[in-house]
């Protein structure tokens, strides 16, 4: 069945299988459908992103102060563990920043894969990753074919599958967007671009037609050092004025400098 | 936000600060979740340590920071209802602290408009408008990811009623959300 042009059907399936009721058969053959077809996966994730709001809506109650210091307790326990791992290794490089830091991204890393699992709801199968193999070399072919691009970027979905392609020449401050999914927002939405910098807010560089082949206007200031870009749904003309996205994010990726 | 970052780069009293302004919210969370004070508070002490381990993992999530933790909570608390799960099946038969109150209580759905996020100042608007008992069913169902005969035996409510309550409730909801962005 092609769900996508049952929107009406799709939006409620998708807000059932968001809230859990959806189950047993119907469920696997919403998530095998979700697997399929772009259009399912983002429904899916529009109505896990409302009703994740549903955590923020509950009754305040204040905990036991006890609590409080048992979490501080753990945090100092953690501390001096982490204290005495770094004291073992042996100082090569100055104890500065770099040992510290390296640290906490091998101890980032590690924790991230589990908390993200648990913390995220996970739409997806993991049978893509051949799919998107496939898909990666052949994007690579058509990006050494063209000159002059000095950053890529594909951004997936959550299902791992290639849906944009982006590519920025900086000579000519092009931003050059390629959909390459067959995912299309409905008509009275809009994506839109965000980079994301290591630090600070993330920053739009503009909302996108609803062509196939995309072009926006950026400097190289705007996409240098910035490790990840991100396309939100959002309202037609996307989000007024300076904020941050208020949609959820449907396709990210990592952007890479090319080396010449 | 700027907290999360400061957790992120391993800042213990910015923990504490956070933990100052979030855990009433997230403690009453946790509450709905597992439904029981100390259960509650053995969630509270897990979630805040995984926010502390991976606040460097918050911005990839472009999410609200209260949304972000508010699913840190529920994973958490979920992960704890299973364990209890297993180590003894009746679990229903224990007190519910929460259960007790939530059909016969008449308190509105609470917001604090400082701390929330657009998207849940959305959900909020569109849950005002339904009928209690549907926006309790629709919020346990989701809080605790139980299904129609889970939520009515924990009820000890008719499986009919609590179909029919969260499937007008849900479709409601949804076509109330469709208005908003």
């Amino acid at each position: 069945m092609h769900l996508p042009q049952h929107p009406e059907l799709l939006d409620r399936l998708a807000a059932s299988y968001a809230l859990g009721t959806l189950r047993g058969g119907a469920r696997r053959r919403f998530e095998t459908l979700a697997r399929e077809q772009a259009p399912v996966r983002a429904a899916a994730l529009i109505w896990q992103s409302r009703l994740g709001s549903v955590a923020e809506l509950q009754q305040q109650a204040p905990p036991a102060a006890a609590v409080w210091t048992r979490i501080d307790n753990l945090l100092r326990a953690e501390q001096e563990q982490q204290a005495m791992l770094n004291a073992r290794i042996p100082a090569t490089t100055p104890t500065g920043p770099g040992g510290w830091l390296r640290n906490l991204l091998l101890w980032r890393g590690a924790t991230f894969a589990g908390v993200a699992a648990a913390a995220v709801a996970v739409v997806v199968g993991l049978n893509q990753q051949q799919h998107l193999t496939d898909q990666i070399a052949s994007l690579q072919t058509q990006i050494q074919s063209a000159p002059q691009i000095e950053y890529v970027a594909v951004l997936q979905d959550n299902a791992a599958a290639a849906s944009m392609l982006v590519t920025f020449d900086p000579k000519n401050h092009k931003l050059v967007l390629q959909r390459v999914g067959n995912f299309q927002e409905a008509g009275d939405k809009s994506l839109q671009l965000w980079a994301l910098p290591p630090a600070g807010s993330p920053h739009s560089l503009g909302v996108l037609g609803r062509d196939k082949l995309l072009q926006l206007t950026a400097g190289e200031g705007d996409v240098k050092e910035i490790p990840t870009l991100a396309i939100s749904l959002e309202p037609k003309g996307g989000v007024p004025g300076q904020g941050g996205p208020t949609g959820p994010v449907l396709f990210k990726g990592s952007l890479i400098q090319k080396v010449m | 936000m700027a907290l999360l970052d400061r957790i992120a780069a391993q800042e213990a009293p910015a923990l504490k600060e956070l933990y100052e302004h979030t855990s009433s919210k997230l403690y009453g969370l946790a509450m709905r979740v597992v439904g029981k004070r100390e259960w509650a508070e053995d969630v509270l002490q897990e979630a805040y340590m995984t926010i502390w381990r991976s606040a460097g993992s918050y911005r990839a999530s472009l999410s609200p920071p209260l949304a972000w933790m508010g699913l840190i909570v529920r994973s958490r608390g979920l992960d704890f209802l299973r364990r209890r799960t297993a180590d003894r099946s009746n679990i229903t038969q224990e007190l519910d602290e929460v259960m007790a109150d939530t059909l016969d209580g008449d308190s509105p759905s609470p917001m604090d408009t400082a701390q929330a996020s657009q998207q849940a100042w959305a959900l909020h608007q569109c849950m005002t408008r339904l009928d209690k008992r549907q926006r309790e069913l629709v919020s346990l169902a989701y809080l605790r990811d139980l299904s129609h005969s889970e939520l009515a035996e924990q009820l000890r409510l008719p499986l009919g009623s609590v179909k029919s309550w969260i499937r007008r409730g849900l479709e409601q909801l949804r076509i109330c959300m469709a208005r908003f962005a």
